[in-house]
């Protein structure tokens, strides 16, 4: 396979770094490393890389943990997609994952509500929610993207597709 | 009581127990694969020391933790806030390096949910 073409589309669309495949933990740690790294080199400040960094481990977490929690970490459909990309002056990052059609439309009036919040209304949300009991099981504390658009310097922006029967394709982007 | 010793790893942080200071360091970094299965084990040490000796000292050096780790400090607050209106002596000390002004906020939001003695104080890594 000739991979010149889609290099040369991620060159034309400011891609960085981009990941194609099923996440582990292992994944998830080795490529923030390397995204630190490659950040780090670009000598912007400290603040910001870990602002990119933060919304990289909550954009991946929230993908496994969502695929683990609904068991759809076989196959195809576990294969999920990050990518960190340029954006004016700063990034933008992405992921991509499979979700249970009846999951997507929640998923995006969620994202709406936040994204309209004010940084006052997010710092309250946030808390509240930290006070909120985590169901027995639960991977994650329902924060992820809270934190995400208290990192960011622009409303987050999400896409669903339809691909089959069970699943759609949930695309989502924060911007730093 | 029980010793506490737990290495750092790149997504966990050191978590030691210095019995002559009644001092337990956190420092590092925290975003686990899994956090509740991580913090548990030390929130349930933290609540069994208080019982023993009705003081401690939790001196973190945080530079980066992620939401649901943040859960988790916050259940750490509250069991020393439960103490503390028992009459434990507990605070905290949170070092932050002036050039990560996300670690200061989360200091002083954490800072917000407590009743007890908290310093936020600025190091040069």
């Amino acid at each position: 396979m000739d991979l010149y073409n889609l290099r040369q589309q991620f060159d034309e669309s400011g891609m960085m770094m981009c990941f194609n495949g099923p996440f582990s933990h292992s994944i998830i740690e080795e490529i923030g490393t390397a995204l630190r790294n490659y950040l780090a080199a670009e000598n912007i400040a400290k603040a910001a890389v870990l602002d990119v960094f933060a919304v990289y481990i909550e954009l991946a977490q929230n993908v496994r943990n969502y695929i683990a929690v609904r068991e759809i970490n076989q196959g195809e459909a576990a294969a999920s997609i990050i990518t960190i990309a340029r954006w004016n002056e700063g990034y933008a990052i992405s992921s991509g994952n499979m979700v249970l059609h009846e999951d997507a439309a929640p998923l995006c009036n969620r994202i709406k509500e936040i994204s309209a919040m004010t940084p006052e209304e997010l710092k309250r949300s946030y808390k509240e929610q930290m006070r909120r009991d985590v169901s027995p099981g639960a991977l994650g504390a329902g924060l992820g993207l809270l934190e995400i658009a208290r990192h960011s310097s622009a409303p987050m922006v999400c896409s669903v597709r339809d691909v089959d029967a069970t699943y759609s394709f949930f695309s989502l982007t924060a911007f730093i | 009581m029980a010793e506490l010793k737990i290495p750092q790893t790149t997504t966990t942080p050191l978590i030691c127990f210095d019995e002559a200071s009644t001092t337990l360091r956190i420092s590092g970094e925290s975003y686990p694969e899994n956090s509740f299965a991580f913090y548990a084990p030390i929130l349930d040490w933290v609540k069994q020391q208080l019982q023993d000796s009705g003081s401690l000292i939790i001196e973190f050096t945080i530079t980066y933790m992620n939401s649901s780790s943040t859960k988790c400090m916050l259940d750490l607050l509250d069991i020393m806030e439960e103490a503390h209106a028992g009459s434990a002596k507990v605070s905290i000390i949170w070092n932050y390096d002036p050039e990560n002004p996300r670690s200061f906020e989360l200091a002083e939001e954490f800072c917000e949910e407590v009743s007890f003695p908290f310093q936020i104080v600025a190091f040069h890594p």
